[in-house]
């Protein structure tokens, strides 16, 4: 049968770099930070591309953010979505990922699917909260943490990594909702011809209207969320650190292996 | 009343996971702020885990066929079966691959918000109070979420001490449940467990794991001769194994192995949880990465700042003309 996928994308912060916090200490310095395709949805997104190669189907491409991440759109087209969804949910920082995945719901629901993909968890927040939450509102079973999926007719077949290195088994009707996890496959590179029929492409856009609702704090009923402050961490004083010339340091790693007796040549 | 903090226990194959204990420590003390107590949620199939766990809480049992293995639909019944009789300000779950599935789901039933990954809870009048470690660890986030519900928390592995037992065991009450076949979600089908034929790094004295730092395949020798020259043995970071650089048998970390070695050299990792869980508990630890914020630093004894590609071959320079 074909399929009808969602994939969910988020645009991060590359995690690598290092972070300001603002004045306030509410939110990251933002104007220096440069952002890329969370890495568990870059797998997520060719699971899906690869499903629908192989099923036939669409893969509609979705993420809520600020204008910028059209760009992250764009790419995920020219790697083999069919259609891109923005909600536009402007704040650049939306920490609140409970209001997120239930704006991502809503605006999932007003599409037809038979499959919900997303990365296991984003970069930047580490919350792994967004599918569980998405497949809940929705009432469609899930699957977190899938490093294998197989479809036949309406049921899936899908591997969940548990700590250890251990896997679980399970089959789940369609509709569904999995998160990915990282090495599931190996990611495409998006061809030059698709990346300038993308950069063409209309990216449709979802306002809190077209879900039913006057504003997007309607999603966060029930609760009020607050960021309170952001700090670096404490350095624990843990780590006896050494800089300078390589060989300077080649000298000292030598010398500690040595007197910790690691090293007895 | 509805102060208790309510702990759903993780087990597999027969086996309590070990932050189960760690989520009761935190429940007594969220439990001293709240004026209630803290309970264990046990959802399961016969077992033998309610008597250990009354060592340490009160223990509500939800038994049911249904219940052998983890489903969502399963499980979130029963915790929401034994949520309805205690009234719980707090349920604690860990930040586990369970956990991500269940947690959403219980805060999703209960129309509750939702705060994962914590590091730290407290209670704060009828605010809850997280901390979160995000971005690579290399921010911390406090946050603070009101509501008149229950609040759902995961709490990530390792990241408080296990409970001490009570001086007697505390009561075991059974919970009536009757789980409703046909909305478990998913159906399990098997356990599938690695195929062991590499050496067990695990056992090791020395391991001497490498990351993206690396930056290619071809100087995975860099780090094979170092630790060659320790005696050791090669481990490495997730991003590696999933590259197929090294077999899924060398990957140290949460979805790894757990390794204890006297001496553990960290090459170009950066020093995610994952990563972290799987080797903190080593001797010795020496992390060697250009970026001085890394979070590897945190857990290591000795930081190097430069570029492993370099200093290992210059160390071993040393070493062996010293």
């Amino acid at each position: 049968m074909a399929l009808n996928i969602v994939v969910c994308l988020k645009q991060v912060p590359n995690p690598d770099l290092q972070f300001q916090i603002n004045a306030e200490g509410t939110d990251l310095k933002r104007d220096a930070l440069n952002y890329r395709t969370n890495g568990a949805d870059e797998y997520a997104l060719e699971e899906a591309v690869r499903l629908k190669e192989k099923h036939g189907g669409r893969v509609v491409t979705m993420t809520v953010g600020p204008k910028r991440t059209e760009q992250m759109l764009r790419e995920a087209l020219a790697k083999g979505g069919d259609e891109a969804v923005r909600v536009a949910y402007e704040d650049p920082a939306a920490f609140d990922s409970v209001k997120v995945a239930r704006i991502l719901a809503a605006a999932i629901k007003t599409i037809p699917h038979d499959l919900v993909l997303a990365g296991v968890q984003s970069d930047d927040y580490i919350n792994s909260l967004t599918g569980g939450e998405i497949a809940r509102t929705l009432g469609h079973p899930h699957a977190s943490v899938v490093t294998k999926v197989a479809i036949d007719g309406g049921t899936l077949t899908v591997n969940r990594e548990l700590e250890g290195g251990d896997q679980e088994v399970v089959q789940l009707a369609m509709p569904a909702v999995l998160t990915i996890q990282f090495g599931i496959n190996t990611p495409r590179y998006a061809p030059l011809p698709a990346i300038m029929k993308a950069a063409r492409q209309p990216i449709k856009e979802i306002t809190p209207s077209a879900l039913g609702a006057n504003s997007w704090d309607d999603f966060a009923r029930g609760y009020t969320f607050r960021v309170r402050r952001l700090s670096l961490p404490e350095a624990k004083g843990h780590a006896e650190m050494f800089t300078g010339g390589v060989t300077d340091q080649a000298k000292k790693l030598a010398q500690v292996l040595r007197e910790k007796g690691f090293y007895r040549g | 009343m509805a102060d208790e903090i309510l702990v759903v226990a993780e087990h597999r194959e027969g086996k309590l996971v070990a932050t189960t204990l760690e989520l009761v420590s935190l429940g007594r003390s969220l439990a001293q702020q709240t004026g209630g107590s803290v309970k264990v949620a046990l959802p399961a199939h016969g077992g033998n885990l309610a008597p250990k766990l009354a060592e340490y809480a009160e223990v509500l049992v939800a038994n049911d066929p249904h219940l052998e293995h983890y489903s969502p639909g399963g499980y979130e019944q029963a915790i929401l079966a034994i949520a309805a009789a205690i009234t719980p300000r707090v349920i604690l779950v860990p930040h586990s691959s369970q956990g991500f599935d269940l947690a959403p789901a219980v805060a999703v039933a209960l129309d509750a918000p939702l705060v994962t990954n914590c590091v730290a809870l407290s209670i704060e009048g009828a605010t809850l109070v997280a901390t979160r470690k995000i971005l690579n660890d290399k921010i911390v986030a406090q946050v603070e979420l009101s509501s008149d519900r229950p609040y759902v928390a995961t709490i990530r592995p390792a990241a408080m001490k296990a409970a001490e037992p009570l001086p007697s065991s505390a009561p075991i009450t059974s919970i009536r449940v009757e789980i409703d076949a046909s909305k478990l979600g998913t159906k399990f089908l098997r356990y599938e467990k690695p195929e062991v034929q590499d050496i067990d790094i695990a056992t090791a004295d020395i391991v001497v794991s490498a990351g993206r730092g690396i930056k290619e395949k071809k100087n995975l020798v860099i780090v094979e001769e170092f630790a060659k020259v320790l005696g050791g043995v090669v481990g490495a970071s997730r991003p590696l194994t999933d590259m197929e650089w090294l077999p899924k048998t060398r990957q140290v970390g949460q979805s790894g192995k757990t390794v204890r070695p006297k001496l553990y050299i960290a090459c170009g990792i950066s020093g995610a949880m994952q990563h972290v869980s799987g080797m903190k508990d080593a001797g010795t630890i020496i992390a060697i990465n250009t970026d001085p914020s890394a979070p590897i630093f945190e857990v290591a004894h000795y930081g190097f700042t430069a570029n492993v590609l370099e200093l290992l071959p210059a160390a071993m320079k040393e070493l062996r003309g010293g």
